[in-house]
């Protein structure tokens, strides 16, 4: 019997330019073209979404739960973490200003 | 204001027939969107049930949008119109209003859904048939409204250009789904070939002429149904030849449905729609 389970495309959905990506799901399709139109009724009907992409899942190579633990802290790192600056509010301010 | 302005010009033979485009652009767009709807939870793939389901959504849409129109042109209301009328009061075509069964004798189906139509589509339903009935319609609404988005007549105008997003997608749609089926198999090659000798020539009747079709014209309301049907053909002909199926020669259209005069299954679909308002007909929904 021939394989008749089409290959399955992951769904990333954007709400507005210059938004990032995100994966919302997945659908099955026979190719890609077929998958974004399928995509577009079961992630795009809902919300808003200026943009959409669909990748097969078997292109996406991920990291093993098992592994999880590389991204575990053993110190704290806190120092990392972005917030205190005021980077994004002076940007806005540049952006709105200038029109860029 | 816009509306109210138009509506003030509105008087004699140009009333006339703007409601009588109103009926048959709603009409068509109510039954489609139900012949889609019945497949909702049957289609052959997940993808692809929520994707008919959600077009017939956007059908159903137009329909009110239409019937709304025609309520403040002092019709009866969106309820009353979908309802109340008898299948001779409808004025769609008969593409529409036809069942998506394949040919030949067959048991009768298991009761399921307590409805005779989507029992049939379990075991008889012919989806390719349904297929390509979406392609020939959406290239059809997406001409007939593009002209619209110009007409003379601002309210239908209005309409066409919000419609716009959503007819372009059922035709990306309908195309996705021809240019595939129409050479993926040689089941597939078969049964989208057979679906199109069967539908052309009830496809030609979307584009019946009516008494109207000359002052529509003349009038900037909408263009002749017979230049639509010219530019549906120059956007279809191509599509199907390059799928390679092939339009019937010498197909006749099928007419009848703008003068009231229709196929038994818009009867039964008719019934089927108005059942549950029959059991109370002075209930408040």
């Amino acid at each position: 019997m021939s394989d008749t389970q089409w290959t399955v495309y992951e769904v990333f959905h954007q709400q507005a330019r210059g938004e990032p990506h995100v994966h919302v799901g997945s659908v099955h399709a026979p190719d890609a073209e077929s998958g974004l139109i399928l995509a577009k009724e079961q992630f795009g009907r809902r919300q808003a979404c200026v943009n959409m992409w669909v990748v097969r899942a078997d292109a996406i190579t991920a990291s093993a739960y098992a592994d999880a633990d590389i991204f575990q802290h053993g110190t704290d790192k806190s120092y990392r973490e972005a917030f205190g600056y005021e980077t994004t509010r002076r940007a806005r301010e540049i952006g709105d200003s200038q029109e860029i | 204001m816009a509306v109210a302005l138009s509506e003030t010009e509105l008087t004699g033979d140009r009333r006339s027939a703007i409601i009588d485009l109103l009926y048959r652009l709603a009409d068509d767009s109510l039954i489609i969107g139900h012949r889609e709807s019945e497949w909702t939870g049957l289609g052959p793939i997940l993808e692809e049930d929520i994707a008919f389901s959600s077009m017939a959504q956007d059908k159903m849409g137009h329909a009110l949008a239409f019937y709304t129109l025609l309520h403040e042109l002092a019709e009866p209301n969106p309820n009353q119109l979908a309802f109340l009328r008898s299948a001779s009061e409808f004025r769609c075509c008969a593409f529409v209003a036809l069942e998506s069964f394949a040919d030949g004798q067959q048991s009768p189906p298991e009761s399921l859904f307590n409805n005779p139509v989507r029992d049939r589509l379990v075991s008889q339903g012919d989806w390719a048939l349904s297929c390509t009935r979406q392609f020939l319609f959406s290239e059809a609404d997406a001409v007939r409204m593009a002209a619209l988005e110009t007409s003379s007549y601002e309210p239908l105008a209005q309409l066409a250009r919000k419609f716009r997003g959503e007819l372009k997608y059922h035709t990306m749609h309908g195309r996705m789904l021809i240019e595939r089926l129409g050479a993926a198999t040689e089941e597939s090659r078969r049964r989208m070939s057979a679906s199109v000798d069967t539908l052309f020539p009830y496809a030609l009747g979307m584009f019946e002429t009516t008494k109207w079709d000359k002052l529509l014209e003349a009038e900037g309301l909408a263009p002749a149904e017979c230049t639509l049907c010219e530019r549906w053909l120059e956007e279809v002909g191509p599509r199907l030849r390059a799928a390679g199926l092939e339009i019937p020669k010498n197909a006749e259209p099928v007419c009848g449905g703008r003068i009231g005069r229709h196929p038994a299954q818009l009867a039964r679909l008719v019934d089927d729609i108005q059942q549950v308002r029959r059991l109370d007909p002075a209930a408040s929904w």
